[in-house]
């Protein structure tokens, strides 16, 4: 059974090319069946799997498919490796991946590019099952490039307006920086150990390169370059919210649910190298708590639906890195699981809120849409407290995993934690009052069909329970240390619980009871500015624009005559005028002709006999 | 002269069997498709007694001829070649007026002078072979006798291959002079027992090379060819673009293998001389050319040019991967070159020939097939991946680097940059969207052996592009051979 991984990734892909080859000819329910029916039997085979792996003594599987790149001492195979990681990594691809189809054949419907909708999809998914199965570091980067070029293509979907495809280009370029870091940690690591094999690689680095050495440090640090950039952390977090341009069940499966997740899945699969860099692995959890605190106050203040849970995406991903940094690697492969169930939900709650109120993004102009639309209010109440990880919720188990372990580390960091999550449970809520409570402004124009309406219903069940799962990441990862619980921990403990339910009584008091008012706060002399500062995501755009974009621009300026082409111009004109030149010689006339035979000939035996 | 001397001269004599067969089929029915049936049967009759010797080789039929690996496989290229030549042949001249037959008679001759050629091991059957198949290109270039371009390539071509024809007896007088020998084999000998360089004999090889750089069209020696190619018939030019060249080629090859030509230093100064100048001239005529015929030709010079690195690379590298080098690059050359002139050929018509560039303007949209069959061979030709020609260059590249000729390899290098220009420019015109209006109707001309002929060269681009393994795996023996 084991034996089917190999068609997993082949079926999306298969998907995709059927679709791409007969482009916009099929109809719409034969595209939606092939797009849907692909992912829908990737996952059908891998719960199949699922069902033998875990049921079986979880040893780690190798499939080698055939052989990608055979060299003199460079060996890549098409291989697959199937661990407790990978099988997690699958789940959530394929489940939340296939629902997230399924909403989208309702909520693309009657789109033009139907049908090339579900091939960009189909191709996402394809590379992003190459990307967790694969068993060597260059099949992981065909895949982490793929998810790549499936996000950008996403991204700029509807690329008539051209801001779109300027929101597409900028996550390019920005997952790009990150992207050469990790070829360059990829090429690094070959150079040093010879392999790209990722176990052999791990095992190699563990016997040969002491701990905190040198080595280590910097292939571990440009790998983490990459996982910043496809993750979307700080420094390289400014794409995400633009990318909030592409079709909301985008959003939720490449930008909330599976891509940017990819970075924090790179580091847990090569965690035995961090932890032979503990700088490095510092620096990740640094990253992972200043961006959480980071994003979680810009998020406060959007007033785009889709902006606020993007920002939240950020800031939950931050959570994710402070759990590697700590250690706590299933931890935070744990909250993976659980963020795309609770991100999936909410993204796809807010996709029905825009399908059926007039493709409006702007929150403060709706209101009072609990009764109008039960089904996605109940989906964002879940969803919001699964996000703010209020007891019982799948959330809450594993943020409270991550900064119980995290407070063993550095109770600094702890405390950043601490503050994130008010922050989530201050914006979680205020977008589900400010949106569902309060008056009615307008009527609602249609209702979600049945296609959008299932996956809401059973994300929400998952986003619930989804905490009770067990995860068996304890063959993979080494086990960390139980504390003792003394009474300390207990204190730290209480303080984890009550920062959400803080952070959700003070959404009540500003946004349900009124007893508070944003508006007003927002109307002190300090807060305008703070305001502004946090809604362009901490002028990080500005900065960027100052730092590169102007000091690139204006050299171009410069070069504006590439002093460059000047060379190759030459080229060509002493091309052109060597052409005159010797065709001026073609007289056409056979007396030159023969007397040019006669003067080459001598000229020959001149050169033979004198040299 | 025993029985498997005989049965290893088959091919020949079947060769020159069919000329006979074709003149008295002529002489009792003038018929065109008649007499193209009975060339092509003697061609692959031909063909199939290159195995009958196959068993025989490597044998000495008679002084003059040596039957080996070598001789059969270039005999198994020219005569399939031929084969094409005659497909394009038929649909070209099938309607035209005059009597046509011979026609087919001298192509007929001209491959048997060219598979004496390439099995010489004799300065008189090197002559014989060479002006057998010269005499009767004079005739072929000039076949359309009412009009007069032909018959100016034709004249042309007939004086410089007399001036060339005596630079090379004047070799072979010298070189028989000094060593009392004509063998190949002989003048080796002689040449390995000299204690110093012999002036006399280094001066007749270097009169030979004038001779044969005249066929091969290397510069100082091109100034006739875009003359001739312009004015042959399109499948004529196609057959002395290929088997012409390639034979004479394949005879300068052997003659220096056999007969100790790499002894001399001088002569790799003369050949590296001419290679350069070869490859930068030849590419620098056809950069601006504006007549496809010509640039053709122009580009010929500077493949031959390219085909001589491999063999001046044969001096410091093994004898065994220069000659593969070569073999491979005539295989690719071959097919790309007939391939080329085979379009040119089916877009003629009986009153113009599809010279000048401007018939090509919009081909895409016009003959998307043919369009895309020649922007193939015109890539192949510029070495690129996925062709033939792309496997040859390399081969090219790998023979020059193996011997450190790094001079040669830059300018083989700033010849290719050159080539893509000329090359794509082309493609680049075949592809300009012309208005629906422009495109004459026209007759659809029934070209089907001429399409037929060029898919399958084009399936054999790919095939040699794609997986030259197979031919890689034919031309090792060969080149063991000519050793």
């Amino acid at each position: 059974m084991l034996e089917l991984l190999g068609w997993v990734p082949l079926f999306p892909f298969l998907g995709f090319l059927i679709l791409v080859l007969a482009s916009e000819r099929f109809s719409e329910p034969l595209a939606a069946w092939i797009g849907i029916g692909s992912v829908g039997v990737s996952a059908l085979f891998v719960s199949l799997i699922g069902f033998e792996f875990l049921n079986g003594t979880m040893q780690p599987f190798k499939l080698v498919l055939g052989s990608w790149i055979e060299m003199d001492d460079i060996s890549v195979p098409f291989g697959f490796y199937l661990d407790a990681l990978t099988m997690t990594m699958l789940f959530v691809v394929t489940g939340v991946g296939f629902l997230i189809h399924v909403y989208s054949a309702g909520f693309m419907a009657s789109d033009p590019s139907y049908a090339r909708f579900f091939a960009y999809m189909n191709l996402f998914v394809s590379a992003m099952l190459v990307l967790v199965l694969a068993d060597n570091l260059a099949l992981l980067y065909l895949g982490w490039e793929g998810v790549g070029l499936g996000s950008y293509l996403l991204i700029g979907f509807w690329y008539k307006d051209p801001n779109n495809g300027y929101a597409a280009r900028k996550a390019f370029v920005m997952t790009r920086i990150g992207d050469t870091a990790l070829a360059l940690g990829l090429f690094l690591l070959f150079t040093q150990l010879h392999t790209f094999d990722i176990q052999s690689l791990m095992l190699g680095a563990e016997n040969q390169w002491p701990p905190g050495t040198l080595l280590p440090m910097v292939s571990a640090a440009l790998l983490l370059g990459g996982a910043v950039g496809k993750s979307a952390q700080l420094p390289l977090q400014t794409w995400l919210p633009d990318a909030m341009a592409g079709p909301t069940p985008v959003s939720a499966l490449i930008h909330a649910a599976t891509m940017v997740t990819a970075g924090v899945y790179l580091i847990a699969r090569t965690h035995s190298l961090f932890m032979l860099a503990p700088t490095v692995q510092f620096v990740v959890a640094v990253i992972g708590a200043l961006t959480l605190l980071i994003a979680g106050c810009s998020a406060l203040v959007q007033t785009d639906i889709k902006r606020v849970l993007a920002y939240s995406t950020i800031s939950q991903i931050g959570y994710m890195f402070l759990a590697l940094g700590a250690g706590a690697w299933s931890a935070a492969i744990f909250h993976l699981l659980t963020h795309a169930f609770f991100k999936a939900l909410l993204f796809l709650a807010a996709g029905a809120v825009i399908f059926c109120f007039h493709q409006e993004h702007n929150i403060i102009k709706m209101g009072g849409l609990r009764k109008a639309m039960p089904l996605t209010f109940w989906s964002f109440m879940i969803g919001g407290a699964a996000l703010s990880a209020l007891p019982f919720t799948s959330g809450f188990y594993s943020k409270h995993e991550i900064l119980m372990a995290v407070f063993e580390v550095s109770p600094v960091l702890w405390a950043a934690g601490c503050l994130g999550a008010l922050i989530t449970g201050i914006y979680s809520f205020r977008l589900v009052f400010v949106v569902f409570f309060g008056v009615q402004s307008e009527v609602v124009e249609k209702s979600p069909g049945w296609c959008m309406s299932a996956p809401l219903f059973l994300l929400g069940i998952l986003a619930l329970s989804g905490g009770m799962l067990q995860v068996p990441l304890g063959t993979v990862f080494p086990v960390l240390t139980s504390p003792d619980r003394d009474f300390t921990f207990n204190l730290v403990s209480a303080i984890t619980v009550a920062a959400p339910l803080l952070g959700l009584l003070i959404a009540v008091l500003f946004y349900l009871t009124g007893a508070f008012s944003a508006q007003r706060l927002a109307n002190y002399s300090w807060a305008k500015p703070l305001r502004l500062f946090f809604l362009g995501g901490w002028g990080m755009d500005a900065l960027y624009d100052k730092l590169f974009v102007h000091p690139f621009k204006t050299i171009t300026r410069l070069n504006k005559n590439d002093a460059v082409d000047g060379l190759y111009l030459a080229i060509a004109w002493l091309s052109q005028k060597l052409h005159l030149l010797v065709s001026a010689s073609q007289t056409g006339r056979v007396r030159w002709y023969a007397s040019s035979l006669v003067l080459g000939t001598v000229a020959i035996i001149a050169i033979g006999l004198l040299s | 002269m025993n029985s498997n001397q005989l049965a290893a001269l088959a091919p020949i004599i079947t060769q020159s069997v069919a000329v006979l067969a074709v003149m008295l089929g002529i002489a009792i029915r003038r018929s065109f498709v008649f007499t193209c049936c009975i060339t092509a049967f003697g061609i692959i009759a031909s063909l199939l007694a290159l195995g009958f010797a196959w068993t025989e080789s490597p044998v000495h039929a008679t002084l003059l001829i040596r039957v080996d690996a070598c001789a059969l496989f270039f005999m198994a290229l020219l005569l399939p070649a031929g084969l094409a030549v005659l497909g394009f042949c038929f649909d070209y001249f099938k309607d035209r007026e005059g009597e046509n037959e011979e026609l087919l008679l001298l192509l007929l001759t001209a491959l048997l002078g060219a598979s004496v050629l390439v099995a010489s091991s004799h300065f008189a059957a090197f002559f014989l072979g060479l002006e057998t198949l010269s005499i009767s290109l004079f005739v072929l270039i000039g076949y359309p006798l009412k009009q007069t371009r032909p018959l100016e390539a034709a004249i042309k071509y007939l004086i410089l291959s007399g001036v060339s024809s005596a630079f090379l007896l004047m070799g072979m007088a010298l070189i028989y002079a000094q060593s009392g020998e004509l063998t190949f084999s002989g003048i080796g000998h002689f040449i390995a027992n000299q204690p110093a360089m012999n002036v006399m004999v280094l001066s007749g090889v270097i009169l030979i090379v004038a001779g044969l750089g005249f066929k091969l069209s290397l510069v100082p020696f091109h100034l006739w060819t875009p003359d001739v190619y312009q004015g042959a018939p399109a499948p004529i030019t196609a057959f002395i673009a290929t088997v012409s060249k390639g034979a004479v080629f394949v005879l300068l090859l052997r003659y220096f293998v056999s007969a100790q030509g790499y002894a001399y230093t001088p002569l790799m100064t003369v050949f590296s001389f001419i290679a350069v100048l070869s490859i930068l001239i030849g590419n620098l005529l056809a950069l601006l050319q504006n007549n496809v015929k010509r640039l053709l030709a122009y580009s010929s010079i500077a493949h031959m040019g390219y085909l001589l690195v491999a063999f001046i690379a044969a001096r410091s590298i093994t004898h065994t991967l220069a000659i593969e080098s070569v073999t491979f690059y005539l295989v690719a050359y071959f097919i790309t070159t007939i391939g080329a002139f085979g379009v040119v050929s089916v877009l003629s018509t009986s009153q113009t020939e599809a010279g000048d560039i401007s018939f090509y303007r919009g081909l895409f949209w016009r003959r998307p097939w043919l369009a895309a069959c020649f922007t193939l061979m015109l890539l192949s030709l510029a070495g690129i991946p996925l062709t033939a020609g792309f496997i040859g260059k390399f081969y090219i590249f790998t023979s020059a680097a193996d011997g450190r000729l790094w001079g040669l390899l830059l300018a083989i290098i700033a010849g290719s940059g050159l080539g893509l220009y000329y090359y794509l420019r082309i493609i680049v015109v075949m592809s300009i969207n012309i208005e629906a209006t422009e495109i004459q109707p026209g007759k659809p001309n029934q070209n089907r052996i001429s399409m037929a002929m060029l898919a399958v060269l084009t399936m054999l681009l790919f095939w040699f592009g794609i997986y030259p393994d197979l031919l890689i795996n034919v031309i090792q023996p060969v080149s063991h051979a000519m050793e």
